[in-house]
C-alpha cells in the first residue's frame, strides 16, 4: 500500500507541477534552439472549429514545457547512450564534431539550380562582358560521413550535375582545400580564419590580386546551430573573426534596410546567432565598397551564408563586391539592382543549399 | 486529442482526474460526460454533433426495442438501429470507396463526397451496435439515463482507439464503482507503461518506417526493416493505447476488457486473433460470425462465413482494397488451419511461430501500402523483386542505428519481461526492492516519455483511418 500510494504521489505531483508551470510559462525565445519560442494561442471560435488552435496549443505546450532544454538533452542521452542510436534528428557527432545528415542528393533539386543559374546568365550575363565562375562549398557531410558510416549525398555527382548544367560558367573547385578542421564543430559553417586556401584559389581563378594580412578577434563561447540541435554538451567553439585597416575602410550597403554599416556587426555577434557579425547575417542585396582595395575590378557573388564570413576576404581584391542571395530575392528583379557590365560574376553555393534549391527564388 | 500529448497528460488529465475525484459520486458521470466531449472536441470539433447524433439514436432505439420487448416491433427498431449506425458509419468512411471502385469499374465519373472520416468512429458505432443487439437478445439491460449512455459511449479512455467495450461489461460500473489506491496505482502503472510503449517504442520504429518510405536507396535488408519495424510498431503503438485505455479505466474505476495477448507467441493465426485485438475480433464473432452460423454449417457454408466476416474486419481497418485484401488473407490462412495443417502446426510449434511472425509481417505490409500496386511493391522488395539489391548504405545505416530499439521491442513484444518482474515480486528481497525502485521507475518512464514528446514533432495517430 505505501508502495502504491508513493506512486500515485509521485505521478500526481509531475503532472500537477509540469502542468501549472507549462501553462504559465511564455518563453519567447530559444537561446539553445535559436529561434522564437511558440506562444499560447489566444481563443478562436473559428481556430477551435477548423483545428488550428488545437494545433498551435500542441506545439505552444511543447515549446513552453518547463525545463525544455534538460528534456531534450535527457533525451539526447537516451538515444545514443542507451539507445546505441547514430543520429538525434538527424544531427550526428563524430569526435566532438556535430554534423546534420543530409542525404540523399537530390539531383532534381541540384538540376533546377543549375537551370536557374544558367537562366541569370542567359538572361542578364550572355551578351555583356562579364566574366563569370562557379564554386561549390562541400558541407561537413562531406568529409565525415561515410568515412564514419554515416549516409551521405553523392558530391561527384552533385558536382558533375553542375558541370552539365553551367557550361558557360569556370569551375574553381574549392573541395581539395577544405577539411573538416576548417568547420566549427558545433555550427555547419566554415571557420573564417581557416579560409587562406580557399582565398587563394578563388583569387587565382579570378585574376586577382591575393592578400592575407589580418589580426584576428575572437568571441567565444560560440554556441553554433547544432548545438542546440543535438541537444548535447557539446564543446563550444571559438567564433574568429579577421580585421585589418583596409576592411575597417569597408562600408557595407544594405538594401533592405537602405542603410550603411561595417563588415563586422558586433552587436550580432552577441546575439542568439553570434555567425550573423559576419556582414549582419542573410540579406537579399548588399554592397560592399572599399576604397583601399589592390584593384578597381567589381564582383557580383550571388552567395548563401557561407558567402557571408569569405567574400569580405575578397575585399582587398575588390573595390566593390555586390552580393545578392536568391534565397531573399528573386532573380528576376535584378536588373532593377544591378547593371552587369565587365565585372566578374561567381556562384558561391554549398551543396546544402543545392540540394535544396526550391529556397532558390 | 490523444493521449500521447503534452496538453492531454499535463493539462487534460490532471484537472479531469482532480475534478473527477472531488465531485460526489453523483455527478462524476457528468465530469466524465463533459470531460469526453472536451476531449472529443478538442481533434474534432466538426464531428461533435455527429456522435451526439449517434448517442441520441442508439440510445432512443434502446428504448423502443425495451418498449416493444417481446413484439415484432422490437425487431424492426433493431434492425433501424443496425442501418443507421452502420449507415452513418458508411457514409463516411466507404462513400469514396465505393463511388471509386465504381467509377473505376464501370468508367463512371461520378463525384466524390470527399467527407473527412471522424476520429473514432469505428469504435464508438461497434459500441453503441453492441448495445442495442445485447438489448434485443436480453443479454443487457435498457439504460434510461440519457446522459449514462452517453457517457459510456464517450468515455474519453476507450473512445478514439478502443478497446471495443460492451455496454453489458461497464453496466454495473456506470452505475455504481469502486475507487481505491490499489486499483488507481495499478492503473496509473498500466497507463505510464501504455505511454513508454507508444513514445519510446512505437514512434521510434515509425520514425524507421517513414525513412524506408523516403528513401531513394531501397533494398532487401531495407524492406525487410521497414517490415518487422511495421510489425512492431503498430504493436505497440495499439497495445500501448490500449494500456493507457484500461489504466486510465482503472483509475476511474472501470474494468475494460483485455485488448491484446502478446500476440507475436502465438503459434498460429488461430490463436494470432485469439491475442490481437481481441475486442474487436471478438466482437465480430458474436455479432457476424455466430449469427450467420458460425462453424455449425455446412463446410463451404463454414468457410463462406469465415470469408465474410474477415473480409468484414478488413474493411473495418480501412476502406480500401489493401484492407479487404488483408483480412481475406488472413480468412485463407485460417481456413487453411482449420481444414488442411492444423495437425503440422500443433505438433511443431516452433514452425508454427516462424509461421505466424512471416505472415503477419507480410501481411502488415499489405496493411500498410497506400495502394494495391504499393502493396505489391512493398511485397516483391521482400523478395528482391525488380532486381533489388540484397542491401544498401542507408539500409544498413537504419540497422546499425536501430538495433538496440529492434531489440528491445522484440522482447518487450514477449511475455519475457513480465515473467521477469513476477519472479521478482515473488521473492521477499524484489519484494523490499521493488517498493523503492518501482515508484522510482514509474515516474522515470513517465519523464523520459515527456522528454521525447516534448523533442519529438513525431507522433503519428495511426488509427485516423478506423
Amino acid at each position: 500500500m505505501k508502495r502504491q500510494i508513493i506512486t500515485l504521489i509521485l505521478l500526481a505531483a509531475l503532472l500537477l507541477a509540469g502542468g501549472g508551470a507549462m501553462l504559465a510559462s511564455n518563453h519567447i525565445v530559444s537561446m539553445s534552439e535559436r529561434r522564437k519560442l511558440a506562444q499560447w494561442p489566444s481563443l478562436r471560435w473559428q481556430a477551435v472549429l477548423t483545428g488550428s488552435f488545437r494545433d498551435e496549443a500542441e506545439k505552444a505546450a511543447s515549446d513552453q514545457f518547463p525545463f525544455r532544454d534538460s528534456f531534450r538533452r535527457l533525451k539526447a542521452y537516451v538515444q545514443f547512450g542507451l539507445l546505441g542510436q547514430r543520429d538525434n534528428n538527424g544531427i550526428y557527432v563524430v569526435h566532438g564534431t556535430a554534423s546534420k545528415l543530409e542525404y540523399p542528393l537530390r539531383e532534381h533539386a541540384v538540376e533546377r539550380a543549375a537551370e536557374k543559374f544558367q537562366a541569370i546568365w542567359e538572361t542578364y550575363l550572355s551578351e555583356s562582358d562579364v566574366k563569370c565562375y562557379y564554386s561549390i562549398i562541400p558541407d561537413k557531410n562531406y568529409f565525415l560521413a561515410q568515412q564514419n558510416g554515416y549516409p551521405a549525398m553523392d558530391y561527384d555527382k552533385l558536382r558533375q550535375i553542375m558541370a552539365d548544367g553551367l557550361p558557360n560558367f569556370t569551375y574553381l573547385n574549392l573541395f581539395d582545400s577544405l577539411s573538416i578542421e576548417d568547420y566549427y564543430t558545433t555550427d555547419p559553417h566554415w571557420r573564417q580564419e581557416r579560409l587562406q586556401p580557399v582565398v587563394q584559389v578563388l583569387t587565382d581563378g579570378l585574376g586577382v590580386p591575393f592578400s592575407w594580412d589580418y589580426t584576428k578577434q575572437t568571441i567565444e563561447p560560440f554556441y553554433g546551430a547544432y548545438y542546440g540541435q543535438s541537444a548535447l554538451p557539446l564543446q563550444p567553439d571559438q567564433l574568429v573573426y579577421l580585421t585589418s585597416r583596409s576592411m575597417d575602410a569597408c562600408s557595407v550597403y544594405n538594401l533592405e534596410t537602405d542603410s550603411y554599416g561595417g563588415i563586422y556587426d558586433l552587436e550580432k555577434g552577441a546575439g542568439r546567432d553570434p555567425y550573423e557579425l559576419y556582414l549582419s547575417g542573410a540579406a537579399a542585396f548588399q554592397v560592399i565598397v572599399n576604397p583601399n582595395a589592390q584593384t578597381q575590378r567589381e564582383l557580383v557573388v550571388f552567395r548563401d551564408s557561407f558567402g557571408s564570413s569569405l567574400i569580405p576576404l575578397l575585399a582587398d581584391s575588390y573595390q566593390k563586391i555586390t552580393l545578392v542571395d536568391l534565397r531573399y530575392i528573386s532573380s528576376s528583379l535584378l536588373s532593377q539592382y544591378l547593371d552587369f557590365q565587365q565585372q566578374d560574376v561567381l556562384l558561391l553555393y554549398s551543396t546544402l543549399i543545392l540540394n535544396n534549391s526550391t529556397a532558390l527564388k | 486529442m490523444v493521449f500521447s500529448s503534452l496538453i492531454f497528460l499535463y493539462a487534460f488529465l490532471p484537472c479531469t482526474l482532480l475534478l473527477y475525484f472531488l465531485t460526489p459520486k453523483s455527478g462524476k458521470n457528468l465530469v466524465l460526460l463533459a470531460a469526453s466531449l472536451v476531449f472529443y472536441a478538442w481533434g474534432e470539433p466538426r464531428y461533435l454533433i455527429l456522435i451526439v447524433v449517434s448517442i441520441l439514436l442508439g440510445y432512443g432505439f434502446g428504448l423502443a426495442i425495451e418498449h416493444f420487448r417481446g413484439r415484432r416491433s422490437a425487431r424492426i427498431f433493431l434492425v433501424l438501429s443496425v442501418v443507421t449506425s452502420i449507415g452513418i458509419l458508411a457514409c463516411f468512411k466507404y462513400a469514396d470507396f465505393f463511388l471509386e471502385t465504381i467509377n473505376g469499374l464501370l468508367g463512371a465519373k461520378l463525384p466524390l463526397w470527399k467527407l473527412a472520416l471522424p476520429i473514432g468512429i469505428s469504435f464508438y458505432t461497434f459500441q453503441i451496435l453492441s448495445y442495442t443487439i445485447d438489448l434485443y437478445r436480453g443479454t443487457a439491460a435498457v439504460q434510461r439515463n440519457v446522459l449514462d449512455f452517453a457517457t459510456y459511449v464517450v468515455l474519453f479512455p476507450q473512445l478514439i482507439a478502443g478497446p471495443i467495450v460492451r455496454y453489458r461489461e461497464i453496466a454495473l460500473e456506470l452505475r455504481s464503482r469502486k475507487h481505491d489506491i490499489a486499483t488507481a496505482c495499478a492503473g496509473a502503472e498500466r497507463f505510464v507503461l501504455g505511454l513508454g510503449k507508444k513514445v519510446l517504442l512505437a514512434n521510434h520504429l515509425g520514425l524507421l518506417c517513414q525513412a524506408y518510405r523516403a528513401t531513394a536507396e531501397p533494398s532487401v535488408l531495407y524492406a525487410w526493416l521497414y517490415a518487422i519495424s511495421f510489425a512492431l510498431q503498430i504493436y505497440f503503438d495499439f497495445s500501448g493505447y490500449s494500456d493507457m485505455a484500461i489504466g486510465l479505466g482503472g483509475i476511474l474505476g472501470f474494468h475494460f476488457p483485455e485488448n491484446f495477448r502478446y500476440p507475436y507467441i502465438a503459434a498460429s493465426i488461430t490463436e494470432f486473433w485469439r491475442r490481437w485485438h481481441i475486442s474487436l475480433s471478438s466482437w465480430f464473432r458474436d455479432y457476424v460470425y455466430i449469427p450467420l452460423g458460425g462453424n455449425r454449417v455446412s463446410k463451404p457454408r463454414w468457410m463462406w462465413n469465415i470469408l465474410v466476416v474477415w473480409g468484414l474486419t478488413g474493411l473495418w481497418h480501412g476502406a480500401g482494397w489493401n484492407f479487404l485484401a488483408w483480412g481475406l488473407l488472413f480468412a485463407l490462412l485460417l481456413i487453411g488451419e482449420k481444414l488442411l495443417w492444423k495437425r503440422p502446426l500443433e505438433r511443431h510449434p516452433w514452425f508454427g511461430h516462424f509461421y505466424v511472425i512471416f505472415w503477419v509481417i507480410l501481411s502488415f505490409v499489405l496493411f500498410n501500402a497506400e495502394s494495391f500496386l504499393q502493396a505489391a511493391a512493398d511485397l516483391g522488395a521482400l523478395f528482391g523483386a525488380g532486381g533489388l539489391p540484397l542491401r544498401s548504405l542507408e539500409g544498413l545505416y537504419m540497422l546499425r542505428s536501430n538495433l538496440i530499439l529492434l531489440l528491445l521491442a522484440g522482447i518487450g513484444a514477449t511475455p519475457l519481461p513480465k515473467l521477469l518482474f513476477q519472479r521478482v515480486q515473488a521473492t521477499q528481497v524484489g519484494i523490499r526492492a521493488l517498493s523503492v525502485i518501482q515508484p522510482l521507475a514509474i515516474a522515470a518512464l513517465l519523464l523520459l516519455s515527456t522528454a521525447y514528446l516534448v523533442d519529438g514533432s513525431f507522433n503519428p495517430f495511426l488509427y485516423f483511418r478506423f
